[in-house]
């Protein structure tokens, strides 16, 4: 599909420039071009527009941005300037722009940019997940990461995800990554950043899975505010098809405040024994008062033996509450894997864990389909 | 309470979860009973606690109904109606019950909770400190309270350890006196691929007592709701429990055994 551009911009000197750029980049098409946003709400309609290039140096600019992302529902709006500044880039982003972009700009960054906020077009709305459980030990790291890598197989689309357990995160581990940067720097800076800048604070792990690592020394963990991290959950969800955020165990201010900003949380716990049962009741019981708790949290038990639907059934008429997913016990295959910085998924894409991890993100796939399309 | 002796705080502390620290403090505090001593164990562990759990207590009143009464009034806080007794074949020890309420829970406050704690050092030769497994405010405060700080670790998987070395490095940070700090390895020999001396290493430091690992004794125990010091005496790893809490009271050392038997006895009758 490609880009049809409009383009807002005061200086004609740069208007000329940017338009050269625009007209000789790959997979974009220059519908029309403007010095003055009213122009482009007044007449760019007639050009069925799906990306906006929004000049904001001239100031006056920036009360423009809700009119055209209301008279342009089906286009993504960029902000472009000629420096960073911080304020304007939450601004805008909270004003209804997908992103920003610095100008001049060449037509590989203009392709980034508009790669980074999704390829399938960049009003991108996102699915984020929230894990948590009551206790620790939860198998939830596991399932975490290999969810996470079977929903970019099977989507093709981007996922991430955020290592929110603040004090002792292990994705960094699971994933043998060395991050230079870390939750704690990306909820810092979240107030300089535009979704194209924040991407650089995950680290790679395949072309579409991406890691926001968790705080390099557990006492880092009081950096990390609430409102900036909601701000940058928020951000990244124009980044991002899937977001997975990883928890602290039990009720606290950072596993509430993802839980309200997810659209679903997965409440986990794994099968010891012990009164894992009895703990999910009393976690379940503080959802409940969430209306739409029936929509928006789901359990899964790991470590489940027998691991089939029958059990499934077993531990959802035991708990009072359906039983969304089942994963077995797979301990000597998901320690060596974590071991070796390696997840179950490569190492043996058939085994039990496996196939039920990959079950759940067909789920979950196929329910967003149902949902957009 | 001034010039009152206070008593010796086990604060149990991991930084990864399930590792064992309710199974331990329940053990440690049934066999310091056992011993002789008036002993108090409180879960502090307030949102999922497992202690009236392996204990089967169905407690009436808890910590959050304490910070009640100290929100009341702090001066005139007496801990000792908020307890509930644990006994099995003549042994007896107090428990502080975690909060019924999920919202209770949420709502404990970590000064009020140190000034109950503070109280109960007052009343009770042990207490011992089942916690959660994070520096949250709450448990930064209950290692300061520490006499004994447990560090108890497991070695299974890379995460885990690299948790343990984190946090005692973190505990290291705090300007603790060393020997308040007491690394105990748990469920040693259960499966897995790490050598514990590599472990010693990374944390700088040898274990100070090793418990094995015999997952049916401590399932068994907890579906009983038995301390299994007190419930199968003969299983090894009863005896490295009793063992570990003998380093802690020096029972191990003959002379000194007679002496604290008399110290607590004297110390019960002059409270
Ligand atoms: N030495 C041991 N050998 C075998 N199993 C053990 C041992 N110690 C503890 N366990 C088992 O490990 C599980 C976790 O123990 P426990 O609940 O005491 O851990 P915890 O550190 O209190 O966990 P949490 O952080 O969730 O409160 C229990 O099922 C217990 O029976
Ligand atoms: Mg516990």
């Amino acid at each position: 599909m490609d880009y049809r551009v409009i383009l807002i911009e005061n200086n004609r000197l740069m208007l000329e420039r940017l338009s050269s750029v625009i007209k000789g980049a790959a997979g974009f098409e220059l519908a029309a071009r403007y010095q003055q946003p009213g122009d482009a709400l007044g007449q760019g309609g007639v050009f069925k527009p799906n990306l906006i290039l929004l000049d904001i140096d001239d100031r006056a600019n920036l009360q423009f941005i809700p009119a055209f992302t209301q008279s342009f529902p089906a286009a993504a709006l960029l902000c472009i300037s000629s420096h960073w500044n911080a304020n304007d880039s939450s601004h805008v982003v909270r004003a209804g722009a997908k992103g920003y972009l610095i100008k001049p700009f060449t037509a590989e960054e203009l392709g980034e940019a508009v790669d980074t906020f999704g390829k399938s077009g960049m009003a991108v709305s996102s699915d984020v997940m929230a894990f948590f459980s009551p206790k620790g030990k939860s198998g939830k790291t596991t399932l975490i990461a290999n969810l996470a890598l079977s929903l970019a197989r099977k989507s093709g689309e981007s996922v991430a995800i955020i290592d929110a357990d603040l004090q002792f995160g292990d994705m960094a581990v699971f994933f043998n990554l060395a991050p230079q940067s870390t939750i704690v720097e990306a909820v810092r800076d979240v107030k300089f950043l535009s979704p194209i800048t924040l991407n650089a604070y995950f680290q790679t792990v395949s072309d579409n899975l991406r890691v926001l690592c968790g705080t390099k020394k557990p006492d880092y963990a009081e950096l990390v505010d609430i409102k900036p991290f909601n701000d940058m959950v928020r951000m990244a969800q124009s980044l991002f098809r899937y977001i997975l955020i990883d928890l602290p165990a039990g009720f606290n201010p950072i596993s509430v405040a993802a839980s309200e900003l997810a659209n679903t949380t997965y409440l986990v716990a794994m099968v010891s024994g012990g009164f894992e049962l009895q703990h999910m009741q009393r976690a379940l019981d503080v959802f409940r008062a969430w209306p739409d708790c029936e929509q928006r949290v789901k359990t899964i038990f790991t470590r489940v033996e027998p691991c089939n639907a029958d059990m499934q059934e077993k531990l959802g008429l035991v708990l009072g509450y359906p039983v969304a997913a089942v994963i077995p016990n797979e301990y000597l295959l998901v320690s060596a894997a974590a071991n070796n910085g390696r997840m179950a998924m490569d190492n043996d894409p058939n085994n039990p864990l496996a196939i039920n991890i990959a079950r759940l993100a067909d789920a979950i796939i196929g329910q967003r389909r149902g949902k957009v399309g | 309470m001034e010039g009152a002796r206070s008593g010796i705080v086990i604060t149990v502390f991991s930084t990864a979860s399930a590792v064992g620290k309710t199974l331990i403090s329940i053990n440690m505090a049934a066999e310091l009973a056992h011993e002789g001593h008036h002993v108090c164990l409180a879960d502090l562990d307030l949102q999922f606690g497992d202690v009236s759990n392996y204990l089967k207590l169905s407690p009436t009143r808890t910590v959050a109904d304490a910070q009640k009464a100290v929100q009341r009034d702090a001066d005139a806080f007496d801990p000792m109606p908020f307890l509930t007794q644990y006994s099995y074949k003549g042994v007896n020890f107090s428990v502080l019950a975690g909060p019924l309420e999920l919202a209770e829970a949420y709502n404990m406050s970590p000064l009020t909770i140190a000034h109950i704690v503070k109280q109960l050092q007052y009343k009770f030769d042990y207490l011992v400190l089942d916690t959660t497994s994070t520096f949250s405010e709450l448990n930064l405060s209950l290692l300061d309270l520490g006499t004994i700080i447990t560090f108890l670790g497991i070695v299974d998987f890379i995460p885990t350890i690299k948790n343990m070395k984190s946090g005692c490095d973190t505990i290291r940070s705090m300007g603790y006196d060393s020997n308040k700090i007491r690394l105990v390895l748990n469920r040693s020999n259960s499966k897995t691929r790490i050598d514990l001396e590599d472990v010693e290493q990374l944390l700088g430091e040898p274990f100070y007592h090793v418990l094995p690992n015999d997952f049916v004794a401590a399932q068994q125990s907890i579906q009983m709701g038995v301390p299994l010091v007190l419930s199968s005496q003969s299983a090894s790893l009863a005896k490295e429990l009793r063992h570990l809490v003998g380093r802690y009271t020096n029972q191990e050392v003959e002379q000194t055994e007679t002496q604290h038997g008399v110290s607590s006895w004297f110390r019960k009758i002059f409270n």
